[in-house]
């Protein structure tokens, strides 16, 4: 029997972990997520399930696979049950590039942070298969405005990670890490602050969180692209919302924080704590900012983020080519 | 690993193929764009089986991840119905002419790689980004530009539509 090569090992170990560790994030967050909502917001709800509230992710959970699948009449079958899948599966293939700490990384190649932009555009196609083949009003509406949305969002998010990547001269995860110092001073925030604020807003606005979930705003839509999915196939899309956070905030952590460069403790657990700092921030944007009207957002989108974008892009340019004369 | 890359390239192969048929054949405009999709993917595979990742990757950012939305876009904005009730099967003629187009193509093509095999190298070298970025805007700059030329004149083109049916109202 022939050996098994040693990358497929690795890649296999590598998914096993990762398809662990979104289950186990997915748990930890609805926790948070309960929690920060009930201090700022006056819910009291997830206090009371075991000690501070432990028990009500799992709660949820064994609710969530209890209950039973329903397709509404007149929908697409195939399409309809191929969206959560879709929106899931390829999450997991972005936590491979992601240096978690110095050589702790599951696939190592040139072109990294490519790999991650490129499937994670996935995630809207499932937004709009789901929205179709729901045969909903709701979930059409949901799902065009996904469109706008994510396509909009989607450049000055490639436009602010590009800078990271001329200062930088590379698309490899690991060797943009490897730049950066240990100290927060010799991380890339400080030389691109404003491409930072900006990936941070168009993240938000790429993984639908609040102040931007309007593809499933509740209000206006019900809940927009996942109305008429029950049980696990609404539980796919809410776990791929949490991964998709957990790649964004660790792409930023990669980026813009070092990764996982620290003082003192070890690489991985820096590098977790900046990114559970990241999702905190979004679960705290998300339980304090109202949501924007949809005008609104994109306005905000063409009418700041982009030209901000351009601009910040252009001065990197220059600067770079600047330094290389210099 | 070269059995290995064989079995690859025939799995592809059949998804190519699969997804051209389903985009063809489809009653559904939503089934037919999906797949699409699979044949866009399948074309991505090819490129990773030629070492051009970046050309690989950038399929999927582009053609996926944008062209296929916005043509997503385009279909939610016909509200064609979701079993493609819209769809009359095809005359007799109109399949004759389709055949004969597919023919046509697919023989010249056929001929040409079976009489005229392309040399190839053993293993596929990869090309860096420095190299393609280089090239691009070096030896090739004028395609380059000449490519983004069509761009602004479809962008303009898709302007000037818009703005007249406004104008309309």
């Amino acid at each position: 029997m022939n050996a098994i090569p040693a990358e497929l090992l690795r890649i296999i170990i590598g998914l096993v972990a990762v398809a662990v560790s979104v289950g186990l994030i997915g748990l930890v967050m609805v926790w948070v997520e309960r929690k920060v909502a009930g201090h700022i917001q006056r819910r009291p709800g997830p206090f009371e399930v075991g000690p501070s509230g432990v028990l009500q992710p799992l709660c949820d959970a064994l609710k969530l696979v209890g209950k039973q699948l329903f397709m509404p009449n007149g929908a697409d079958p195939i399409l309809f049950w191929l969206a959560p899948v879709l929106s899931f599966l390829p999450v997991l293939l972005l936590f491979l590039p992601l240096p978690v700490g110095d050589g702790i990384q599951t696939l190592d190649v040139n072109l990294g942070l490519l790999l991650i932009l490129a499937f994670s555009g996935l995630a809207v196609l499932s937004v709009l298969l789901a929205g179709w083949a729901s045969n909903n009003k709701y979930g059409l509406l949901g799902a065009a405005r996904g469109v706008a949305q994510a396509v909009a969002y989607e450049i000055p998010l490639l436009l602010s990670v590009l800078a990271v990547a001329f200062v930088s001269g590379s698309l490899d995860l690991a060797q943009v890490v490897k730049l950066q110092g240990t100290w927060p001073w010799n991380w890339n925030i400080m030389t691109q602050p404003l491409a930072f604020l900006i990936y941070i807003v168009s993240a938000l606005g790429e993984t639908n969180r609040a102040p931007f979930d309007l593809p499933e705003a509740e209000s206006e839509l019900t809940a927009g692209f996942h109305t008429e999915y029950s049980g696990m196939g609404f539980g796919l899309f809410f776990l791929a919302e949490y991964a998709n956070m957990v790649v964004v905030c660790s792409v930023a952590t990669a980026l813009f924080l070092g990764g996982w460069h620290g003082p003192v403790l070890p690489g991985p657990v820096w590098f977790v704590l900046k990114v559970s700092a990241l999702m905190l921030l979004m679960v705290f944007a998300r339980w304090t900012y109202p949501r924007v009207r949809f005008d609104q957002l994109l306005v905000i989108n063409w009418k700041w983020l982009l030209p901000l974008a351009v601009a910040n892009l252009l001065l990197t340019a220059f600067f770079v080519k600047l330094a290389q004369f210099a | 690993m070269e059995d290995m890359a064989k079995i690859v390239f025939g799995a592809y192969a059949l998804i190519i193929l699969c997804g051209s048929i389903l985009a063809v054949g489809a009653k559904s405009l939503v089934r037919a764009m999906v797949g699409l999709i699979a044949t866009l993917l399948g074309v991505s595979g090819m490129y990773m089986l030629l070492n051009a990742q970046f050309l690989a990757l950038m399929q999927i950012l582009i053609y996926v991840g944008a062209v296929c939305v916005l043509i997503f876009f385009a279909i939610m904005l016909t509200r064609a119905d979701s079993g493609g009730e819209e769809a009359e099967s095809a005359p007799l003629r109109q399949n004759l002419l389709a055949l004969t187009a597919v023919l046509s193509v697919g023989g010249i093509l056929g001929w040409l790689v079976l009489t005229r095999p392309l040399a190839t190298t053993g293993v596929p070298v990869e090309v860096s980004i420095e190299k393609l970025g280089l090239g691009l805007l070096g030896p090739y700059g004028l395609a380059f530009e000449l490519i983004s030329v069509v761009l602004l004149v479809s962008m303009a083109g898709a302007v000037l539509l818009a703005w007249e049916r406004r104008n309309g109202k």
